[in-house]
């Protein structure tokens, strides 16, 4: 049966029966069928998918998703696990006539290993948490998202999430080192070993990143990373974005791996500034350089790169006095997204990735094609791995300024696809960019892929109808960015 | 297969040297030697395979041909032709290789531009891109940069029905679709022919040194070990050399000059009585001097790093009950490999014991004589019948390296 057939079974409702059974299989205070308590669950932080579920389960062990699944296989129904719901590509968005698994309950951490650096957690931990749990011993949890506040654990395997600082200490799959998953049939199994290289396929390196698509993750082991001597953070102004990004290539060029290297445009200045009072300088390109490792090091480094942004012209370097400064610096870079409400009315925030030698002629085109509609992008970026976030800016009460701001986004993703790059540097595929992944990737790329969902999910219940092309659906457009309400409410900031 | 044993091989030589060509077609005593030129001829061999039900192994150089089960192929294929540096974009410090490349030739490339791909595995002037990558090889440095899967970010795969797919990208950073070529590393050929692959690239290490020091008992560096590993020392190599008698351990970092001579005060300090010397490079080849040696099995065994001292010292303690010879390579990591010279009845009895307390003992190097006696993946997980499905997905005829695997996949 394809794909498509399938999901059009999904499109009944769910028996009593049916629910009886999700009762059975979780217990009566862990089913959630009445409509206002669902609406908590129609959507993630992207807010202009919406699609109401049938029931919400939240089981506090593997042995009740175990049984949940189970019951959703016997009946085909679908099923998307989910954390905190702060992703934004729409990846926890519910399936029609589906059951969403809430991990919010299962949010422990089972077993701390300092002497062998990792720690066990459940798939509803907080990622911040694992931090906390390690940091007296001077140990992190290296993949830092925005939303790390907030944003579950079992959500940053299923997205890969990345960060600020992934530049040098990689995604989340790189500090992945088993995974207990209960499969779309219900069996549930181990992927991987706290110890390196356990024989057999990666598939935990295969779970990591597949967006809820193969299955449901019960328990995590976790990489922690020994906290670094010092950490040092300068803060460059130039004249333009372009100015700043040479900095980035001499940088790298030079040998260095700083931890961070952000870039903002003035228009994302002004926004963060007015939000946070982050105290940057008025430029046309704010470079933010963190480097850390040995004390001796951190100071040698830091002088060349300083040397490198006077080369480059920068009009102003600060270097972070205190621990306070520092995160002064990143709270204003973190806030940049949700800063846009300041000055647009509605934004689009985008995730492109380029080749970083593409960022000067990506800036000027993306400008250009701006220009042309007469629209404004603000530019937030990771430079240092080439993950862009145009965030296109516009005002949905002039008529068709929404539907030509979504047209230049999706066009600017198309841009980086034709220079080398990706549709999604951190925020997933998911509902929004569908679509996107078939401009990525061609027919037996996509088939290849298939190969792998269907010896996990032959049955396609598994969060069905995300990530992958759909066949017969008109081309998707990405949405415009409304703010999550945990966004609203201070929560969090996410970008 | 029905059609194997209707189709000779000679019958199927003309029709093998028109997808290649003659020069490149060899029909040996029982097996083909095929080098194909390009992924699409990779492709249009294994769509034949699959259709009369021939068996096929790639290869590189055939260092690793011995490590898993053993596999007696119709059509050997031989990538070496596949052999360029298709890219090297050093200003992004990507790179995008022909799997039939040697390690070397690929990093003296690099090395051009002061990178490299971080990783130094097994025979790296004659081991190819594609076959260190099916076996997930890899060396000392791997404590401080990851493995293959962390340096890894895209591929070209030819499956067995033919498909030619790529995955990944050229971009560091990237999560649209499944990372296929997670599932590829270390997947000892078994579900398709791995021709093309992109790595994130390292600056080179241009200033480093290396300290060493000896005991006897490798139980002796536990403590000193753990007080390093719990430190801001970043070592690129910790190794421990260990024979019946002795254990060495050996440190490498690379950092500012400045930077090295304050880490050569504190690592003095952390091994207090024991004293800690500066030492050459080439203790760094005793990975690679394990396995040239003649006649012996070597072992891939994986334990939690806080383990490795006591592992040893044990190994120790038994080959001297059991009458056994062995050197071992630790990296502190916790991937041990052991190098086994004993009566086969002796070294079966030893794996075993090994395999009760360590997390993964896998026989690399698995001389005639053992074939039959004992698993060499010695694997049971409740993942195996979904990594059996993955392989029927990928390869339904069973043509890709049957039965070299886990589980006999």
């Amino acid at each position: 049966m394809s794909q498509h057939e399938s999901s059009n079974l999904f499109a009944t409702m769910l028996s009593a029966a049916q629910i009886a059974e999700l009762r059975a299989a979780v217990g009566a205070d862990g089913l959630i069928t009445g409509e206002s308590q669902l609406q908590t669950y129609e959507c993630d932080g992207l807010t202009n998918f919406r699609v109401l579920p049938e029931a919400v389960v939240l089981p506090r062990t593997a042995e009740q998703v175990q049984a949940i699944v189970r019951v959703c296989a016997r009946h085909k129904i679908p099923f998307v696990s989910r954390g905190a719901g702060t992703g934004l590509s729409g990846g926890a968005l519910p399936a029609a006539g589906g059951v969403v698994i809430s991990l919010a309950r299962m949010n422990h951490i089972l077993e701390v290993n300092i002497p062998d650096r990792y720690v066990v957690v459940e798939p509803g931990v907080i990622n911040s948490h694992v931090t906390q749990r390690v940091a007296a011993s001077g140990y992190f949890y290296a993949p830092d998202p925005s939303s790390q506040s907030v944003c579950t654990i079992g959500g940053n395997v299923a997205e890969n999430s990345g960060g600020a600082h992934c530049l040098k200490y990689g995604f989340t799959v790189t500090h992945t080192l088993a995974l207990d998953v209960v499969l779309p049939n219900g069996d549930l199994v181990t992927f991987g070993s706290p110890a390196l290289d356990a024989p057999g396929y990666d598939l935990a390196g295969v779970f990591v990143g597949s967006e809820g698509t193969l299955g449901v993750t019960t328990k995590i082991t976790l990489r922690i990373v020994k906290r670094p001597e010092v950490v040092q953070t300068l803060l460059a102004a130039f004249n333009s974005p372009q100015a700043a990004g040479q900095t980035v290539s001499d940088i790298i060029a030079a040998g260095m791996l700083p931890s961070a290297l952000e870039i903002m445009d003035t228009l994302a200045i002004e926004a963060a500034e007015a939000a946070v009072h982050a105290h940057y300088p008025m430029c046309g390109g704010l470079l933010l350089v963190e480097l850390d490792g040995p004390a001796i090091d951190v100071e040698i480094l830091m002088r060349e790169t300083r040397a490198l942004c006077e080369k480059n012209g920068a009009t102003e370097i600060r270097i972070a006095q205190s621990e306070q400064e520092r995160m002064l610096v990143w709270k204003g870079r973190k806030a940049a997204f949700a800063a846009m409400g300041r000055i647009s009315p509605n934004y689009i925030v985008q995730d492109g990735v380029i080749p970083r030698t593409a960022l000067p002629e990506v800036l000027m085109e993306i400008e250009r094609m701006a220009a042309a509609v007469n629209l404004r992008v603000a530019n937030v970026f990771h430079a240092g791995d080439g993950n862009l976030h145009p965030l296109v800016l516009y005002d949905r009460s002039i008529a068709g300024q929404e539907e030509t701001a979504l047209d230049l986004s999706y066009r600017i993703l198309h841009l980086c696809v034709d220079k080398g790059g990706s549709i999604t540097g951190e925020h997933g595929v998911g509902k929004e960019k569908q679509e996107a992944l078939g401009y990525m990737f061609s027919e037996p790329d996509l088939a290849t892929m298939q190969l792998i969902r269907c010896a996990f999910d032959p049955e396609s219940i598994s969060n069905p109808d995300k990530v992958f092309p759909r066949t017969r659906l008109c081309a998707d457009r990405p949405g415009p960015y409304t703010p999550h309400p945990l966004e609203t409410a201070g929560i969090a900031e996410i970008f | 297969m029905p059609q194997a044993a209707t189709l000779t091989l000679a019958d199927a030589l003309p029709q093998l040297a028109a997808i290649v060509d003659v020069e490149h077609t060899h029909l040996g005593a029982d097996a083909f030697s095929v080098a194909p030129a390009n992924a699409e001829q990779i492709s249009a061999i294994l769509r034949f395979g699959s259709e009369r039900g021939l068996t096929v192994t790639p290869t590189g150089a055939g260092t690793k041909l011995g490590w898993g089960n053993p596999v007696a192929p119709h059509i050997r294929l031989a990538l070496n032709r596949m052999n360029a540096l298709r890219e090297h974009s050093w200003q992004d410090m990507t790179c995008g290789v022909e799997a039939g490349c040697s390690w070397a030739a690929m990093q003296a490339q690099l090395a051009r531009h002061g990178q490299m791909v971080a990783l130094d595995p097994l025979w790296p002037v004659r081991a190819t891109v594609g076959g260190i990558v099916a076996t997930n090889d890899g060396g000392p440095l791997r404590i401080r940069y990851g493995g293959l899967r962390d340096l890894i970010i895209g591929m070209t795969v030819v499956l067995a029905d033919g498909t030619i797919a790529k995955t990944g990208g050229k971009v560091v950073k990237n999560v649209a679709g499944y990372d296929l070529h997670k599932l590829m590393t270390g997947s000892f050929g078994t579900l398709g022919v791995i021709t093309e692959v992109n790595f994130r690239l390292h600056p080179l290490e241009v200033q480093a040194r290396t300290w060493s020091a000896e005991v006897a008992d490798p139980l002796l560096f536990e403590a000193p070990l753990r007080t390093l590993l719990d430190s801001h020392i970043i070592p690129s190599g910790l190794q421990l050399r260990v024979d019946a008698q002795q254990c060495a351990i050996d440190i490498r970092v690379s950092a500012t000059p400045a930077c090295l001579d304050d880490h050569a005060g504190q690592l003095t300090k952390f091994f207090a009585e024991i004293p800690v010397h500066e030492s050459n490079e080439s203790v760094w080849q005793a990975r690679q001097n394990l396995f040239d040696q003649p006649g012996v099995v070597i072992l891939k065994v994986s334990v939690l790093p806080s383990q490795i001292c006591s592992t040893l010292s044990q190994l120790q303690a038994w080959s001297v009950a059991e009458g056994a010879e062995f050197a071992a390579v630790a990296q502190c990591n916790g991937l041990v490999n052991i190098a086994l010279k004993a009566k086969p009845d002796t070294a079966t009895a030893l794996i075993e014991r090994l395999r009760l307390q360590c997390n993964s003992v896998v026989i690399l190097q698995f001389p005639a004589e053992l074939h039959g006696h004992i698993d060499p993946w010695g694997f049971d997980s409740t993942a195996l019948p979904l990594m059996r499905e993955i392989k029927r997905r990928f390869d339904p005829e069973r043509i890709l390296n049957p039965g070299r695997f886990v589980g006999n996949i």
